[in-house]
């Protein structure tokens, strides 16, 4: 029952708000969201980099894997084996039979690299805003995440970072240098049951 | 005849004063730990003892920025540093900004066939090419490729990076606005290297000065400055020590002063009470600087005790001589006296022969100090005051209370003697777990610093460079080979996790072998062309880019090698000269500093290394503990010798069983109950307090021994009785003063020494034989 204008006001307000939710962009807080729901998984990848002075862009392949909330670990295995697995504050990279440790926020440059992977797979904002001013654009079907560093001294490196994906599915990292050169990485996850025996 | 004879005495005397004014001017105080270390070190201790002054550990200054936000922290770290590094004091100051790495990157890039551990004929076989050249192709694109992108041409099979992954911890501090900071606090890091030697306190003490000067001049009041480390400490313990001696000296002296004065009442006898503790002062100083060259801190606060045991050779001459005079006392009181000071004489001089400088020190100057004491008693009393103190003071009132005491403490002889055989259970229980002081009990470096240097540790990554593997051979070509063959053996392990990795010399400046083995391993300009052209073919790097790369290498194929010289005039020599001592024998010593070592990896790198000649796995801190360990064995079995010596002695002088009986009783039960005491309270044992056990035997001696006397006269002597609680209390008070004293070693012997000292007057009164009271004297 109705019994003041006041009230009237406030009907007509919460109209109003519902109205401009149901056609307002796909935001941040959502994809984290859904993104977070996601505990992990695996999946394979095709990277191509553009340098400039080279002749042709360098391919790569291999699999990346996930657990949430922190560990990653991407595993080459064309042209070369080598492994590079993040957890915690450490990243361990395997070539050549050896293996090295580098604490993360020992190189901020790498930690912001990381810090953009780990964030978005484990919708972890707070992660991404401590580098980045992040944007989304899309719909939940098909998002991309802008990531600009907000750091000088990353921006001198890194000048975006631009994910893309589907739902709670990350499915391409492209990454655009300061002075030009970029890498793109098309990611297709393992299938659910294949990926459900590997989480077993 | 007389007349002449005490001229002579003050003229000699007055000699002697002179002389040690003079040799006592010159004296150095020392107050590093070394005196701590043994004497004649073998050569695995010889370096222990060079690191523990010179090496790169004893020239680290920590500083930590507090206060303020992040970025003036940064600000404040980026300014200091460059301040510091202008002052030419440092050989090093790192914050981590990366800026100042220019000049030793360029190097390590322009010597890098020389120094790159990849260099081998395979590497620069076409395949080996094709595959060093696609592994540092795969770093471009990526954030990292921004660093090699530029020398791409020129170093295509990426042997800088080689050299520079070979080279950089795997600890890193925390990076943050491009400098470092702590993980756990809010605080800039700074790592320094001081130009100067660890042991020069002088200069450690002003490159500290210059830290804080150059940080006031930073005009940022919001922060503050922290340092530690291990020149930090050493300055800091010799300013306390310094100031300590300084207080003790002076609280004691007004202290014993105005005790005496009540006691005597009059002024010149005062004074004369203090020759013999003067006289003792002197001559331990003077002795110990002649016999050691510097006289330690610890020592000299030791000495200032002296005044609490000299002080009673003229406390028994003034009291006693008042009736009979000089002659008199002469006769009756002073083969006591003597008698006394053998005993003591005989637990010190058990020290003389410890094999530990600091513990020959003490025993030296206690030696010479009660000797020259006594003497000074002997000799010069007798001239200056022929009959005593001629003052009333409080004497009656001490005869008083010392023979209410007498008639008291015989009636407690079977509760005393439950006491001491509770401790002796006790002890036995407790077994050799009572014993264990160590050599931190010694550092007066306190527990907020101890804690604030760790925490800087774990922030910079750096650990205390206590674990290392040295290398000695006849010259520097054969220490370098046998370096990369132990380098060699480790890196299994650091592949393995067992180290977290270690610094070698032989990597900046590699055995002349190693470098030729590398120059001969590269190919001439036609035919590397001709590999490279092969290598490249199809791939995204055409060959045609990579002419620099040809002239490089053959200008690689004759540059000369590097040697000591070439090193000394780099942007790297002082790393090279912290981990590689050259001796004056040519001989060289290098020494690769083991970083965090999981538990129980020194095992395995010993096993690793077991058949390696002239090569050594030392770690520092179990080192100096066993060498502690070792000095307190030694420094037990001596006391327990001296112990034995006195029992002998005095056997021998007194003749009698039970008379042996009731001077020794009396001694042994107040070291029990001192010990037991002690032992019951939780206070870890060390060679100090087993000092302070000598002590307390060298001034019971005395005690028991005038009971004795005054038990063989036949009567109660009041004027005896009221001179030994003089002696006593004043003993009591001057060790009390050292119970307080804020440095460890002091604090262990005063607490000792004063309950001790108290116990065996009063366990000699309870022992000594029932008198029938007698008349006053």
């Amino acid at each position: 029952m109705i019994r003041s204008r006041t009230d009237r006001a406030l009907l007509v307000a919460l109209a109003l708000a519902a109205a401009s939710g149901a056609a307002r962009a796909f935001e941040l807080g959502e994809l984290m969201r859904l993104l977070g729901a996601n505990r992990g998984g695996s999946a394979t990848y095709d990277e191509q980099r553009y340098v400039q002075g080279l002749d042709a862009p360098l391919h790569s392949s291999g699999t990346l894997s996930y657990t949430a909330p922190d560990r990653f670990t991407r595993h080459m295995e064309q042209p070369r084996a080598e492994t590079v697995s993040v957890a915690g504050n450490t990243l361990t990279l395997t070539k050549n039979g050896k293996t090295r440790n580098v604490a993360l926020d020992s190189v901020p440059e790498m930690g912001a690299i990381v810090a953009a992977m780990r964030g978005t797979l484990s919708g972890d904002a707070g992660a991404l805003e401590r580098w980045f001013r992040p944007q989304v654009e899309g719909s939940a079907e098909r998002w991309s995440l802008v990531l600009v560093p907000s750091e000088e001294r990353i921006a001198a490196r890194v000048a975006t970072i631009l994910i893309g994906g589907r739902h709670g599915e990350v499915r391409r990292v492209e990454v655009r240098l300061a002075d030009g050169d970029r890498s793109v990485m098309e990611i297709e996850p393992l299938a659910a049951a294949k990926r459900a025996s590997v989480a077993r | 005849m007389i007349e002449r004879r005490g001229a002579r005495v003050l003229a000699l005397w007055l000699l002697f004063l002179a002389i040690a004014a003079l040799a006592i001017g010159r004296t150095r105080l020392d107050t590093s730990l070394s005196a701590f270390l043994p004497k004649s070190p073998d050569a695995e201790q010889r370096i222990l003892i060079e690191q523990l002054a010179s090496g790169i550990a004893a020239r680290s200054l920590l500083i930590g920025i507090e206060g303020g936000s992040a970025a003036q922290r940064a600000a404040a770290s980026r300014a200091l540093a460059a301040r510091l590094i202008e002052s030419g004091l440092f050989e090093q100051v790192q914050n981590g900004a990366s800026d100042g790495f220019e000049a030793a990157g360029r190097w390590l890039f322009e010597h890098r066939y020389l120094l790159s551990p990849s260099v081998a004929p395979e590497r620069y076989t076409i395949a080996g090419l094709r595959d060093a050249i696609d592994e540092t192709l795969s770093l471009l694109g990526t954030p990292a490729g921004g660093a090699i992108k530029p020398s791409l041409a020129s170093d295509p099979t990426g042997e800088t990076l080689a050299i520079a992954e070979a080279l950089i911890p795997a600890g890193a501090p925390r990076n943050e606005d491009g400098v470092w900071v702590s993980r756990s606090h809010p605080r800039a890091l700074l790592l320094a290297s001081t130009r100067a030697a660890g042991g020069d306190l002088d200069a450690q003490a002003t490159a500290i000065a210059r830290v804080r000067s150059e940080f006031q001049a930073l005009a940022a009041p919001e922060l503050r400055v922290v340092l530690s480390g291990p020149a930090v400490f050493s300055v800091q313990s010799r300013a306390q020590i310094q100031a300590e001696i300084r207080r003790l000296a002076l609280a004691g002296g007004v202290l014993i002063s105005l005790l005496l004065w009540f006691a005597f009442a009059s002024l010149p006898a005062l004074l004369v009470a203090l020759l013999p503790v003067l006289t003792g002062i002197a001559a331990g100083v003077v002795a110990v600087s002649f016999s050691f060259g510097s006289v330690h801190g610890i020592t000299l606060g030791f000495g200032s005790t002296l005044i609490g045991e000299s002080v009673d050779y003229a406390i028994y001459y003034l009291i006693q001589a008042r009736g009979g005079g000089a002659a008199h006392w002469l006769r009756h009181s002073w083969p006591t006296v003597r008698l006394g000071l053998l005993t003591s004489v005989c637990g010190f001089a058990a020290l003389l022969f410890s094999g530990f400088p600091g513990l020959a020190q003490l025993g030296l100057f206690s030696f010479a100090g009660l000797v020259a004491a006594a003497l000074a008693t002997r000799y010069l009393l007798p001239v200056l005051t022929p009959h005593g103190a001629s003052g009333a003071g409080v004497r009656q009132q001490l005869a008083r209370v010392a023979t209410g005491a007498m008639g008291v403490m015989p009636k407690l002889r079977y509760a005393v003697l439950a006491l001491g055989a509770l401790c002796v259970g006790w002890l036995v229980w407790q077994g050799a777990a009572v014993w264990r002081g160590d050599l931190a009990s010694l550092s007066p470096v306190p527990e907020a610093a101890i804690k604030l240097d760790a925490e800087l540790r774990a922030d910079l990554s750096v650990g205390d460079a206590s674990t290392f593997v040295v290398v000695q051979q006849g010259d520097l070509e054969a220490t370098l080979r046998s370096a990369e063959t132990v380098s060699a053996r480790l890196d299994p392990l650091v592949e393995q996790g067992v180290l977290g990795g270690y610094d070698t010399p032989a990597r900046l400046l590699p055995s002349r072998a190693t470098q030729e083995r590398r120059i001969a391993s590269l190919p001439g300009a036609r035919e590397l062309a001709e590999r490279v052209e092969q290598a490249t073919a199809g791939g995204p790097l055409r060959a045609e880019r990579l002419g620099p790369f040809v002239e490089a290498v053959e200008a690689a194929r004759k540059q000369a090698p590097l040697d000591a010289a070439s090193i000394a005039t780099s942007p790297l020599a002082s790393i090279v000269d912290a981990l590689l001592l050259r001796r004056t024998d040519g001989s060289a010593a290098a020494l690769i500093a083991l970083q965090s070592a999981a538990p129980g990896a020194l095992a395995r790198v010993r096993d690793a290394l077991r058949d390696v000649p002239n090569v050594r796995v030392i770690d520092v801190r179990h080192e100096l503990q066993r060498l502690y360990a070792h000095y307190l064995r030694e420094a037990l079995l001596q006391a327990l010798l001296g112990a034995c010596a006195v029992v002998v002695l005095l056997a021998f002088r007194l003749r009698s069983l039970p008379r042996l009986m009731s001077v020794c009783l009396p001694l042994a039960l107040a070291v029990l109950l001192t010990l037991g005491g002690l032992a019951a309270a939780g206070a870890p044992l060390g060679i100090l307090h087993l000092v302070g056990l000598l002590l307390v035997v060298a001034l019971g001696s005395n005690y028991v021994l005038f009971f004795d006397q005054l038990h063989r006269a036949g009567r109660t002597d009041h004027d005896t009785l009221a001179s030994l609680l003089l002696a006593n209390v004043t003993t009591v008070v001057s060790f009390g003063l050292l119970a307080v004293s804020a440095i460890p070693s002091l604090s262990s012997i005063g607490r000792t020494v004063a309950p001790g000292a108290l116990l065996a007057l009063l366990l000699a009164a309870a022992f000594a034989a029932p008198r029938k009271p007698a008349t006053s004297a």
